[in-house]
């Protein structure tokens, strides 16, 4: 019993659809309980009401600014940042066929830090050239770690694992040496941003994060059906009429992106890439078409929920996000792993 | 080339070279006990606050080691350097056989602590949490080279000074104020610092205060919410111009908009050594401009 491709296809939208859905209906839950927790307490209703966009709901000038200089740009950014680490995970996993590949892992977000730390050092005052130095740092990471996992037997998920490994640590080692570099007085706040930092955002930064996970997610989209095919073999992807390399280099160019603008703008953020999707497929299944939108929507909520512990959980004082991505990531896969 | 080798292998396990000198016992300020000789002429400092004290008790001239960030007074730079704060050469600090480290708490050198103890060279923690304590390592360092009297003369000079400053601003109405240590991320300083008892005494309140710890990282929300009237900035010197501008959290603040957002010299406030008077009493006339007509 062959099902109609036409109607397979249009399961396939509906399911995606009515999945993305209930995801963005969280994502908008997610957010709102968000912005009523912080270090501050703020009105509840009032801060709803605030949130709809009316302009008298009583609360005073402070609270004012708190909600929405403070809080609300920092929810969006962790959400935007969720969004291009997730998506870039999900992506990476397709095209490498391996469910271990993560942007942390494979040492992307290390390449992406070298980059954006360079930017600071040289080009320090002027913003836009974080992103793009990080961007070119993730892509320079992700080209060499494909081609050290390319041997003559083609690319096995050890070697692959293990070229994450050498770049990850090669330029974890480099990261340590310009902060050795840099002046003392920017040490202690590079380290606290190297493990992840959600604070103190700008618009344009977290402009230019919105607009990369946009056009990242989108791109990593409209090849989800091409990756589905070439998780089949990127031979068997050839015979069936994907333009294999095509793909492959857009799907690297687009998850560095992804990796460059979240670096860039948060420092590493750790285990999103790794975690949400696999919590994704082993929900939804292994179809890319659906998991690559629904991990950027899963992604945004889960870097949310993280953010709102790390900056409520010791308050006033705050703790870097990375720690609690990591705290609760590495438990989860564990978990994964054994199930 | 083995001659050389050999003679050199035998200067280290030779004698040392300094005479046979008593030992006595003393605490230093993490409650360490601590055995140093009772003469000491080779000193090696790693921090920049240690290096300024032991230049003020007049020991200068027997300071082997200092690190990159010594830059005061100007006859420090001549010393040998031994690294940076963080990460001091453990090799040159033995080479410069010297009969006492100074280390502060700031620097988290445990292990490194560790090493030294096991080459028997002394190694004295300060970890002042007031400027009493600060006038306390003054004296006990100074006792320890035995410059006694130079210290107790220093001492009594600064905490004049200090008095003096209390009582101008004692009838004020103290200034609630946001130390930041850093704008992005947000530092402040917290219950355990020093630099909370020195706002105190230049007539302010720290409004983070009773925060835990003594640099904490803090929530940009609680520091709009803390409304201060004042924002003092350490910058300038070996800071550069890192620091010089109030994290945009503030930017709003009464402090920010009644232009009362004040720029001191760094290395006054964050060298808790002698020239902390001079940024208590630069912290206290730019709170108090009238009491100090």
């Amino acid at each position: 019993m062959r099902m109609n491709p036409a109607r397979e296809a249009y399961t396939t939208v509906q399911r995606t659809a009515l999945v993305c859905g209930l995801l963005l209906l969280g994502l908008l839950v997610t957010f709102v309980i968000a912005s009523t927790f912080g270090s501050q307490r703020l009105p509840l209703s009032a801060s709803l009401c605030a949130l709809t966009g009316k302009s008298d709901c009583g609360l005073s000038p402070e609270q004012q600014a708190i909600l929405f200089d403070l809080r609300v740009p920092r929810i969006l950014l962790a959400g935007a940042v969720g969004m291009c680490l997730a998506a870039a995970g999900a992506g990476y996993q397709a095209l490498l066929r391996n469910p271990l590949a993560e942007p942390y892992l494979l040492g992307v977000s290390n390449g992406a830090a070298v980059g954006t730390m360079a930017a600071l050092v040289f080009f320090g005052t002027h913003e836009w050239s974080r992103p793009l130095l990080a961007f070119a740092g993730a892509l320079a990471a992700t080209f060499v770690v494909y081609r050290l996992a390319r041997g003559h037997t083609g690319a096995s998920p050890e070697r692959l694992i293990l070229a994450g490994v050498i770049v990850t640590t090669f330029l974890s080692s480099a990261i340590v040496f310009i902060t050795t570099l840099m002046d003392a007085t920017r040490i202690r706040s590079f380290t606290f941003w190297l493990l992840g930092d959600l604070s103190g955002t700008t618009t344009s930064l977290l402009s230019i994060a919105f607009i990369a996970a946009a056009i990242g997610v989108a791109v990593l989209v409209i090849n989800a059906r091409g990756l589905n095919l070439m998780m089949l073999g990127e031979r068997d992807a050839f015979d069936l009429g994907v333009e294999v390399s095509r793909v492959r280099l857009t799907v690297f160019v687009a998850a560095s992106l992804l990796v460059g603008a979240s670096v860039a703008s948060s420092g590493s953020v750790g285990y999103v890439g790794l975690v949400v999707p696999h919590l994704v497929r082993l929900s939804f299944g292994s179809d890319n078409r659906l998991v690559l939108p629904a991990a950027a929507i899963a992604g945004a909520i889960f870097v949310i929920v993280a953010d709102t512990v790390a900056r409520t959980v010791i308050a006033p004082r705050e703790l870097p996000v990375g720690a609690i991505t990591a705290l609760i990531g590495a438990p989860l896969f564990i978990y994964l792993l054994k199930r | 080339m083995l001659m050389i080798l050999s003679s050199s292998c035998f200067r280290r396990s030779g004698p040392v070279v300094t005479p046979p000198n008593e030992l006595h016992e003393v605490t230093d300020e993490a409650g360490r006990r601590v055995l140093v000789p009772r003469k000491i002429d080779r000193i090696v400092s790693l921090a920049p606050n240690l290096t300024e004290i032991v230049f003020a008790v007049g020991a200068g001239d027997r300071l082997v080691g200092r690190t990159r960030y010594c830059d005061y007074p100007a006859e420090a730079k001549a010393v040998a350097e031994v690294g940076d704060t963080m990460t001091p050469s453990i090799e040159r600090i033995i080479a410069s056989r010297p009969q006492v480290v100074l280390v502060s708490t700031a620097s988290q050198l445990e292990a490194f602590t560790r090493q030294l103890n096991d080459q028997q060279i002394a190694v004295y923690v300060t970890n002042p949490q007031s400027l009493d304590d600060v006038f306390r390592s003054i004296q006990t360092l100074g006792d320890m080279f035995g410059e006694a009297t130079r210290a107790a003369n220093l001492v009594t000079d600064l905490k004049k000074r200090a008095d003096a400053v209390l009582a101008a601003t004692k009838d004020q109405k103290p200034v609630r104020v946001f130390y930041q240590v850093s704008g992005s991320p947000l530092y402040t300083i917290g219950r355990e610092s020093y630099l909370t008892d020195l706002l105190r005494r230049a007539g302010g309140i720290s409004v983070t205060g009773e925060v835990a710890s003594a640099y904490p990282r803090f929530s940009d929300e609680a520091a709009l919410a803390a409304r201060p009237d004042a924002i003092i900035l350490p910058s300038g010197s070996a800071m550069g111009d890192a620091n010089s501008t109030i994290a945009p959290a503030l930017r709003n603040s009464p402090a920010a908009l009644n232009n009362r957002v004040y720029k001191i010299n760094a290395d006054h406030l964050s060298r808790p050594g002698p020239r902390l008077v001079i940024g208590l009493e630069e912290m206290a006339r730019a709170l108090h401009p009238e009491a100090f007509k």
